[in-house]
């Protein structure tokens, strides 16, 4: 039976989440249509509650249009190759202590590594249509994530000092006491900090010119159609989702919460999908900024604070004579 | 045969596959793409060796970073500019040459060296060792590469500037 764990849990772990993904799409739509006094996805199941098979089902069934001036093997491959990375960051998650695929002790640095190679696929994609606006929408996104992963990289960072590890069961084990988010200043700003360079990588609204609908109809996914847009659909939700529960993880005490032991992944799975709430929120709420506005952003108000941050957060660990809480 | 040796052939086939067909396709952008390969099944070699540390930055700066550039130099090049970008390698007998020699040499100093059988055990944690020898033993090299590269970021920003 021991030879079995390696594969079994690999495979819960990706259709929990691809069960997860396709459900978070549903969230969003209800709280974006509740944001805007609309009632959202309800005539499919009761509640609309149907409506994220009902999609998967049109997809699938959907006619696959492949234009015939696209770089073939590149436009196939590209959304292989930008789902994989996306999948492949949940496997150093821990749903609860000891559960989970890997408990890297380089959990973290695992997690921005590969999340930073999602860029390649996307730019399969944009490159490999053969369109101007697919192309244009992967130039802004390299600008944007060169940008962007940086303050991501830095704020995450912040928890890893406080907490003393890179792995990530000791990192949510180190919030036993106190929830990196609720640790004085230091743990306030690095969150606000993760979580606007999170909207910001994830390429949601406002910082959303890379798919930005009215120049650039779709952006790098223009071409796609049928089953290889869902991938890319699924992949850029996965991502968000997997970012969340990195946000859950590394600021809100991870599967900390009051109950019986066994509620822990359930806190967990709040909690993530708190982040992603918040995320959505922050898309729903504001409008699309330019891109000079998105780039100064990042350069000169993120990455200064972060690694000003940064600092602070390695001078209060020597202060306090020891990592951790 | 074990999973390791298994592994290791894969990936020497995957390494070795993806390097020649940088050098050896027309599309240069086809080219970034292998090389982006080549450089993540080099990142499987550091995580065959327990080396993950190694592997985690691989990922994040070759990978991730540099194929980025790379591709976004090509892009701003080709498609933006209009100037048509094809990769020829003119001197392939030239090249094949320089390799073998390159290669000879490497296997005259690797012959008659012992290679032990087994890799040897790792003791403790490799990343805080890393970090640890990196600040104490190595601190003047790690801060005088720092100064290296802050020297080339200058550089570049001064031959970028535009003209007065």
């Amino acid at each position: 039976m021991e030879w079995l764990t390696p594969l079994v849990a690999p495979f819960i772990v990706l259709n929990a989440i691809i069960g997860i993904v396709t459900y978070v799409t549903l969230l969003e739509r209800k709280f974006a249509a509740r944001m805007q006094s609309r009632v959202g996805p309800y005539r499919v199941g009761p509640h609309g509650l149907l409506q994220p098979i009902a999609d998967a089902i049109k997809l699938m069934m959907k006619e696959d249009v492949v234009p015939t001036a696209v770089d073939r093997p590149v436009y196939n491959l590209a959304p292989i190759v930008f789902l994989v990375p996306c999948m492949l960051i949940f496997a150093t998650i821990p749903f609860a202590p000891g559960l989970g695929v890997a408990d890297l002790n380089i959990g973290i640095l695992f997690f921005l590594a590969v999340s930073a190679m999602e860029i390649v696929g996307l730019f399969m994609a944009g490159w490999g249509s053969n369109n101007k606006y697919a192309l244009l929408s992967a130039m802004r996104a390299v600008n944007q994530v060169i940008s962007y992963d940086l303050p991501f990289i830095f704020s995450a960072l912040v928890p890893v000092l406080l907490a003393g590890s890179l792995r990530l069961s000791d990192i949510a084990a180190a919030q036993a006491g106190l929830w990196f988010v609720f640790y004085p200043v230091v743990g306030q700003l690095a969150f606000i900090a993760f979580i606007v360079s999170t909207v910001a990588a994830e390429n949601r609204a406002p910082f959303d010119i890379l798919e930005a609908e009215s120049e650039l109809v779709a952006g790098f996914r223009v071409e796609y159609s049928g089953m290889k847009f869902a991938i890319i659909q699924l992949a850029e939700y996965a991502h968000v989702v997997g970012a969340s529960f990195l946000g859950a993880l590394l600021f809100l005490g991870a599967w900390a919460g009051p109950g019986p032991e066994w509620l822990g992944p359930g806190w967990f799975l709040l909690k993530a999908m708190f982040v992603f709430l918040l995320v959505t929120w922050v898309r729903w709420s504001f409008v699309r900024i330019r891109v000079d506005q998105i780039l100064a952003l990042s350069w000169k108000v993120l990455l200064p604070a972060t690694l000003v941050l940064l600092i602070a957060a390695a001078i209060v660990v020597v202060w306090r004579g020891t990592p951790g809480v | 045969m074990s999973a390791d040796v298994l592994a290791f052939w894969f990936l020497a086939i995957v390494l070795v596959g993806s390097a020649l067909a940088v050098v050896l396709t027309k599309n240069l952008f086809h080219a970034v793409l292998w090389l982006a390969l080549a450089l993540t099944g080099t990142a499987g070699v550091f995580l065959l060796l327990d080396a993950e540390f190694l592997a985690a930055v691989q990922l994040l700066l070759y990978a991730g970073g540099i194929v980025t550039i790379v591709v976004f130099a090509i892009v701003v090049t080709e498609r933006l500019v209009g100037e048509r970008l094809s990769q020829t390698s003119r001197r392939i007998g030239g090249g094949a040459v320089v390799a073998g020699g390159v290669l000879a040499l490497l296997l005259n100093a690797m012959r008659g060296q012992p290679f032990p059988a087994a890799r040897p055990e790792m003791a403790g944690d490799l990343t805080r060792l890393i970090g640890e020898t990196v600040l104490t033993r190595f601190v003047l090299p790690f801060e005088l590469l720092a100064v290296l590269m802050l020297a080339a970021l200058m550089g570049a920003i001064y031959f970028a500037r535009p003209d007065e």
